[in-house]
């Protein structure tokens, strides 16, 4: 980085950051002695659980922080102006010209009674000097760079009339439309599909590259660090313990954190192991205050310094710092979790018996708005679904929002009842629902949440359902002790397991779990999957496992559906779906996730797959995929593929399925 | 908890369960722990104390005439000083506090639990049932309440009966309104669904999911009613038209003395003052409560 040589100077250098947050039972360390700098055109990843205090800095920087969070310490140098002695008016000025930001929900960051255009023309007017003519002529010439299609019509639009991925994209035209030096994005994409995110990833990363913009990402997505990052910072506990270029990061990992975190995702690749490597235990609760390392807990290679006393950033190669007293990389620390008999994957003894059969299933929802002259619309959520399920297997469903994965699961469950077509299913059907903090009523204590699909079944009395209840929590891995707290006083993670226990209350044969891990941390994720591998294998349980997570979903299913616009378009073996897609659909899912591997991310082809769904109001014809499918032709759009048979045991949707 | 879980809970019973697990809530928060909760119950328990304490206070009873003391000025014998034919305004007003606190509570009371049922069959079931319930909602809520209320005494009678009554029929569909749009945020929740997967029967969300979790804000509705009422009732006697004379409530009591306001000013405003203190009370004890129930505030 030397040239002629002067010492570069970075661009942001942040110093000692300390910042904290009061509540009432104390003060939370948000941010504790933070320190990094970003170079000019340089791209920083910023990587931690929620809670680790990756927003709160990315706040603190930007001196956005709001009561009853404060910086308390610390200094932040933006191209040689210390931002902490600025005042508000020039901080204001600062923030639109030299620093852009990007937040994760596209809908709260637009002003909902503005026009486009208003809220684009105002900050160009205002810090680039431009006549309002120029600034609506750059305005839209951004547009067109994000990749919205006709940007002379749609800049006249109100935020609500486009979809997220295309609001993104006008807050990612926003933010660079002033030339800032700096992009902060936090989350940019967590809300978005994984088709959408693959091509907003690929538009942020071509203008920060031409404009040589300087970029501080925030993110929870280890894939997304591969495919973006030039350099990584990992938080835990409001401390960076772990910072260095993205190929020592994933390479060599330094932090038992670190390497741990990239042990617990699934890998795309790999052979699977029979259970996910999990970290043990919860973050620790910052209201606490921490003595000493914060993962020591967690850690298996903890000794006593580690208890007394906080490791500092210390060197550990060219441009790699760590925070740990371990002087070498501690190979292999995540821990196996406690081996159990263990049954391969896919030779369960049940395996022959169909459980769940759904044929020609349709749901349709039709509005007809009473005294009004729109035309009655129809929305096909669910369109001719057909799809099997045996004993004690798992099927997972992919497919992005919208897809009708959420409505097959009601049906199945019979909360919502079917336009047409059948299903047949031997036993009961349970689920497992995506968020902990809305699916339990929080004025019951846990005892009663699990108890209450005995209650209401009339079974056994009050002894014996204690007894099931107190067997249920201990096979989720609680302790009886969590039975008489209220959900509120649970983490997320363990809200899973009692979701896990309450399913299970009445013995189903079948369990829908509509994205079980999504709402969950990272080092949790791995817990729950392997607890639902588990009481597969113990119980015989079939599963049907919704997801958007396609390395997840991959782990964890025996057979694999795909979903696009309420049809199943690919269906069969889960590895084999995965290695060779047989419907273009599948494969542009498959191509858009981010890997976890900067080597792999690097080979990949920057081609991704154009568009967006289209709408479900739309009377379509042919191929549902046509709009998008790089590869459809008149045939495709004209006439409407079969799900048939190819090769032995998958079937797929498509003319051209080899 | 574990007991009330063997059955399901006598239909009667659901309301005073929601009502006792959120008192049980109240104290496992600390109510007391907020400023506006020990303001309103500051003023509340002391003239609490004193309405039952009255009969055994050196007071001159409340309906006692004494014409060689008319018109007198607060002393030590009469805190409030004395009204046109002698009667002592200290122990008419607190009788007058007897009744506002009897119409206030008994108004929302009655507002609550109607709000509380209409509105949850209006919010849950949806279809024709909501539809009916809200047809009448939005006639009454087109009346201003004090009219409305004027109107159902004309058809009903004065006396406390019936004041409660009108004041009660006026303040209904905003309890409606307001339990119906709870139930409406509720009925999505997937622990509904959860509950819904093992055939779960419609009673059984209702008071089990639905009604526990909005009791909260609609005790915190409560206590403005009663503090409304309260005013309401005022307002109505000061007309002629609640409570009949020679009863003393604050609202007769400020009507009585407001011809004499220039020689005896003491009539009507002490009394006055009362009734602004109740009103206030009764409004920081609905920010309490609400700050004690709120999970936002919570620790």
């Amino acid at each position: 980085m030397i040239h002629q040589g002067n010492i570069p100077v970075p661009l942001l250098d942040v110093r000692n950051l300390r910042t904290e947050f009061e509540t009432d039972s104390g003060t939370v360390r948000a941010v504790d002695d933070a320190s990094f700098a970003i170079m000019p055109g340089e791209r920083i990843a910023v990587v931690g659980e929620s809670g680790s205090g990756k927003s709160a800095m990315a706040m603190s920087i930007l001196r956005l922080l709001v009561y009853p969070g404060r910086v308390v310490g610390g200094d932040v140098l933006l191209d040689g102006t210390n931002l902490a002695q600025l005042g508000e008016k020039q901080l204001n000025a600062l923030r639109g010209r030299t620093v852009g930001t990007v937040f994760q929900d596209p809908m709260s960051s637009l002003d909902p009674v503005m026009r486009v255009s208003k809220q684009m023309v105002a900050p160009i007017m205002r810090n680039l000097g431009m006549s309002y003519k120029d600034a609506y002529a750059e305005a839209v010439d951004w547009l067109r760079k994000v990749g919205i299609p006709d940007p002379e019509r749609r800049i006249t639009a109100f935020p609500f009339e486009m979809s997220g991925g295309m609001r993104q994209r006008v807050m990612i035209a926003m933010a660079l439309s002033c030339r800032p030096k700096l992009l902060i994005a936090d989350e940019p994409t967590t809300a978005l599909d994984v088709t959408i995110q693959a091509q907003i990833v690929e538009i942020m990363k071509t203008l920060t590259t031409q404009a040589n913009t300087a970029m501080l990402f925030i993110t929870h997505d280890l894939g997304l660090v591969a495919r973006l990052a030039d350099k990584v910072a990992v938080m835990y506990a409001g401390r960076i313990v772990e910072f260095g270029t993205v190929a020592k990061i994933f390479g060599a990992p330094c932090h038992p954190y670190t390497q741990s975190l990239l042990r617990t995702i699934p890998s795309p690749t790999a052979l699977h192991p029979a259970r996910l490597p999990q970290i043990p235990g919860l973050p620790p609760d910052m209201k606490q205050g921490i003595q000493g390392c914060a993962f020591r807990e967690r850690c298996a290679a903890a000794t006593e310094q580690c208890g007394r006393d906080t490791p500092k950033l210390t060197d550990r190669g060219v441009n790699h710092l760590a925070a740990c007293w371990q002087p070498e990389g501690l190979a292999g620390i995540a821990q196996e979790a406690a081996p159990r008999p263990e049954l391969r994957r896919n030779d369960s003894p049940f395996r022959d018996r169909v459980i769940v059969e759904i044929n020609n299933l349709n749901k349709h929802f039709i509005s007809s708005a009473f005294l009004s002259r729109a035309k009655r619309t129809v929305v096909r959520a669910v369109n001719g679904v057909n799809l099997r399920v045996r004993q004690g297997e798992t099927l997972g469903v992919v497919g992005e929002s919208g897809c009708g994965k959420s409505t097959l699961a009601r049906l199945l469950l019979g909360l919502e009842h079917p336009t047409s077509g059948e299903i047949f299913t031997e036993g009961l059907t349970q689920m497992v629902f995506q968020d902990p903090a809305s699916s339990f009523n929080p004025k019951m204590r846990i005892r009663s949440i699990i108890e209450e699909p005995l209650i209401v079944k009339r079974k056994g009395d009050w002894a014996s359902r204690q007894a099931r209840v107190e067997k249920l929590i201990d096979l989720v891995g609680l302790k009886l002790n969590h039975l008489d707290r209220f959900p509120s006083q649970l983490s997320g993670g363990q809200l899973q397991r009692v979701a896990v226990a309450r399913a299970l209350a009445l013995e189903p044969s079948v369990v829908v779990a509509d994205e079980p891990t999504s709402a969950l941390d990272v080092s949790v994720r791995a817990q729950i999957i392997n607890l639902l591998a588990d009481l597969k294998q113990e119980l015989g349980v079939a599963f049907i496992f919704i997801s958007h997570d396609l390395l997840t979903v991959r782990y964890i299913s025996d057979r694999i559906a795909v979903m696009y616009l309420g049809e199943v378009v690919e269906y069969g073996p889960a590895d084999l779906v995965f290695n060779s897609p047989a419907h273009p659909y599948t494969r542009a899912l498959i191509d858009a996730v981010p890997i976890p591997d900067p080597v792999k991310e690097a080979r990949r082809s920057s081609a991704v797959l154009q568009g967006e769904l289209p709408s479900p109001l739309d009377e379509i014809h042919g191929c549902a995929f046509a709009t998008r499918c790089p590869q459809a032709n008149q045939r495709c759009r004209d006439e409407k593929p079969k799900l048939r048979q190819h090769q032995k045991s998958r079937e797929a949707a498509c003319h051209y399925a080899k | 908890m574990s007991n009330s879980a063997i059955t399901p809970p006598p239909r009667a019973l659901v309301v005073w369960m929601a009502l006792g697990k959120t008192l049980a809530e109240l104290r496992a928060n600390r109510f007391l722990a907020n400023s506006k909760m020990r303001s309103a119950l500051a003023i509340l328990i002391p003239l609490s104390l004193l309405i039952l304490l009255a009969p055994v206070l050196p007071l001159q009873a409340p309906l006692q005439t004494n014409l060689m003391a008319m018109m007198q000025p607060p002393s030590l014998e009469h805190p409030f000083g004395t009204d046109r034919m002698g009667r002592d305004i200290f122990s008419r007003t607190l009788e007058g506090v007897k009744i506002s606190l009897k119409v206030g509570l008994s108004v929302a009371a009655l507002a609550l639990v109607m709000g509380m049922i209409l509105g949850t069959l209006a919010g849950f079931f949806g279809g024709l049932m909501d539809r009916s319930v809200m047809v009448i909602v939005d006639i009454l809520m087109a009346f201003p309440s004090l009219l409305l209320a004027i109107g159902l005494i004309a058809i009903m009678g004065t006396g406390l009966v019936p004041v409660v009554m009108a004041i009660a029929i006026a303040d209904i569909p905003r309890f409606i309104r307001l339990q119906r749009s709870l139930v409406l945020g509720l009925r999505t929740r997937a622990y509904i669904d959860a509950a819904r997967t093992v055939q779960a029967s419609q009673f059984w969300l209702m008071s089990r999911h639905i009604v526990p979790n909005s009791v909260a804000p609609m005790l915190v509705a409560a206590s403005i009613s009663a503090a409304n009422a309260i005013l309401v009732e005022a307002s109505l006697s000061f007309l002629g038209l609640g409570i009949m004379p020679p009863a003393p409530s604050l609202g007769n009591l400020i009507r009585e003395g407001q011809l004499y306001m220039e020689q005896a000013w003491w009539i009507s405003t002490l009394p006055g003052v009362v009734i602004l203190l109740i009103a206030i009370s009764f409004h920081f004890l609905s920010d309490g409560v609400r700050q004690a129930l709120d999970p936002r505030t919570r620790k």
